[in-house]
């Protein structure tokens, strides 16, 4: 019997919202779409991408979990359901969800950039936040865009946007400068020991 | 200003990159990353703003800053000073302080004739039976320095007003009430005001009030303890009476003397009129902000409360300060007992309901919940948007209803 598919929607804001399934979707590695031409062989992203009035801009799926950054000023309330049925539907067919990722090409080097910046996160990031209990795990680059997930007391912090932003992409872009962005693809919602944790004031 | 307990962290951070400035975070705590970007990353005491000040001061010979906003109650009083000090825009320190001393504020705005109950200032270590005797009923004890209501205990007869006194003796008690020295050996108390409340968000620009949203609150705030629910906008309060809320609010910012920079006021009405139970120059708390959208924004979604601080901080064009058309609301997830949680179901479902936006639970697995009085962190909040408040207060009530939340005593 076909495990059952389910679907939890997590709107990180208007824009973006994480679609995070019971079952993975692509197992090991990262996939980032930006446009309807990049997602030619992966059916899942196809479909999403062709959404009628979503205007799909960015499409992120890694493991378990899909990122789907849209224009359109729609609720995710209102246009969530479409996404679901696209990711169920692709889950059925036979045909892999998502097409490995392809070969870089043109002038940036995502393999090269992987290492260098696996080793920025290895030598400086790393041994930083692990004060605090934290890790930062490099996840892909992909058209120079860092793809990134925290742990430890990094997830769920009441500061990981200070961390993430003015932390690791301000070193980053000293030391990698090539790199075009980072995406942070934590569920900081299950992070069970935050270092810094919010109270209402 | 970003405490390490803020919940507002990425909405300033986000807000920062939407306007395109560089920002500069400085927290109670240090970064484990501050060594790499000591430009970005600052720590500074709160609990000592001319120190605080001092330290910017040296900052900025090397990095210029041009703006400072507070994000809570500490650090609010640290942005004045640094705003004295550097000549920024900010409120004068006196103003900053004395919206921050419960007691202060209340002797100003009693002096100003501003409508606030009436209140007596004690000290935790007085007999009780002695102040019960002599005080009237309802009361309400306060403490002078704590957040989001707690601590604050309705007692409607002397034997109540002893057990409350006792209760708030022992969360000042903790560590992180005492830490704040000897504000943390008084209290307040004061006249019960009935009615019904509202919270009132602005942006004082050049002494000026500008009312941002106007927020009903739906559930009774009757005590004994005053655990926040659920805020709706636009509110469905007569526009007369609006006015004179309003009117309230203006009177107590000009008589606390603040002059610039984001307010959040809670008022109570009843057939007395308006009166000003609270009043902080900071933004609303939590991740309540999240409800409000303001005009359409470059991108036609609209810029947040964030964006318009840190553009007024900085004296850059403001845009339109009219929330959107659409009705909007945010639950305070009311703590739901004692205990470690263990689990949360029914978020997708909640997450179904229409004209739901977002839930998001703050609270981690393994957290030990506490509930009002002696705690005040909400285990999450609910986000709704809608043609009508009360389309979007039956909202957030169905989607409440779909959680479960799994506590261990």
């Amino acid at each position: 019997m076909a495990t059952e598919i389910r679907i939890t929607a997590e709107p990180i804001d208007n824009q973006r919202c994480k679609f995070v399934l019971n079952v993975p979707v692509l197992a090991g590695g990262v996939r980032r779409f930006t446009a309807p031409d990049e997602a030619k062989g992966s059916p899942l992203a196809e479909a999403i991408f062709a959404i009628p009035g979503l205007a799909v801009s960015e499409l992120i799926v890694s493991g378990n979990i899909i990122t789907v950054v849209k224009q359109s000023s729609a609720p995710w309330q209102a246009v969530g359901k479409p996404v679901g049925v696209a990711i169920r539907t692709a889950l059925a067919s036979d045909v892999p969800p998502v097409a490995v990722s392809p070969k870089p090409s043109g002038a940036v080097n995502d393999d090269a950039l992987y290492e260098q910046v696996a080793k920025v996160f290895d030598e400086q990031v790393n041994p930083m936040v692990a004060r605090h209990g934290g890790r930062v795990e490099l996840i892909d680059v992909q058209d120079a865009v860092v793809m990134l997930r925290m742990g430890g007391g990094c997830q769920g912090c009441g500061m990981a946007d200070v961390t993430l932003r003015q932390g690791i992409e301000g070193m980053l872009s000293q030391l990698v400068p090539a790199v075009r962005g980072i995406v942070d693809i934590t569920d900081h919602t299950s992070g069970a020991n935050p270092y810094f944790q919010a109270a209402k004031k | 200003m970003l405490p390490t307990t803020s919940y507002r962290t990425a909405a300033f951070v986000e807000a920062a990159r939407q306007i395109g400035v560089e920002l500069t975070v400085a927290s109670e705590q240090p970064s484990t990353l501050e060594a790499a970007n000591p430009a970005g990353l600052l720590t500074l005491d709160f609990q000592s703003p001319e120190r605080a000040a001092d330290d910017v001061h040296v900052f900025a010979r090397k990095q210029p800053i041009q703006g400072v906003v507070g994000v809570d109650d500490d650090t609010a009083i640290v942005a004045a000073f640094i705003a004295e000090r550097l000549k920024l825009k900010g409120n004068p320190t006196h103003a900053a302080e004395a919206a921050r001393d419960k007691h202060r504020q209340r002797q100003m705005l009693a002096d100003a004739r501003v409508p606030i109950p009436r209140f007596e200032l004690h000290m935790l270590s007085e007999d009780s039976a002695e102040i019960a005797k002599t005080i009237r009923y309802p009361c309400v004890v306060k403490p002078l320095r704590l957040s989001a209501s707690r601590g604050v205990i309705r007692a409607d007869n002397p034997q109540a007003f002893i057990r409350a006194h006792g209760r708030l003796k022992t969360i000042l008690a903790q560590p992180k009430a005492a830490a704040c020295g000897e504000p943390a050996w008084h209290y307040l108390i004061e006249e019960f005001i009935p009615g019904y409340e509202v919270a009132l968000e602005g942006l004082v620009v050049n002494r000026r009030l500008h009312v941002l949203a106007l927020f009903d609150k739906p559930d009774p705030l009757d005590g004994p303890f005053f655990e926040e629910t659920i805020y709706l906008t636009p509110s469905t309060v007569p526009a007369g009476l609006q006015a004179a809320i309003t009117q309230c609010a203006e009177r107590a910012v000009r008589a606390l003397g603040i002059t610039e920079g984001p307010v959040h006021a809670e008022l109570r009405y009843n057939e007395n009129g308006p009166w000003l139970i609270e009043l902080a120059a900071r933004p609303i708390g939590g991740r309540c902000s999240a409800v409000l959208r303001f005009g359409e924004g470059e991108s036609g979604k609209g810029v947040t409360l964030e964006q318009i601080i840190l553009r007024h901080a900085l004296g850059m064009a403001l845009p339109s300060l009219q929330r959107e058309r659409l009705a909007a609301g945010v639950m305070m997830i009311p703590i739901p007992g004692a205990g470690t949680l263990q689990e949360v179901r029914g978020l997708a479902e909640a997450k179904g309901v229409p004209l739901i936006e977002d839930v998001q639970i703050t609270a981690h697995r393994g957290e030990r919940l506490v509930p009002f009085p002696e705690g005040s962190r909400y285990p999450g909040f609910i986000f709704a948007r809608g043609e009508t408040p009360s389309a979007v207060e039956v909202a957030l009530r169905a989607a409440h209803r779909k959680l479960t939340f799994e506590l261990i005593p």
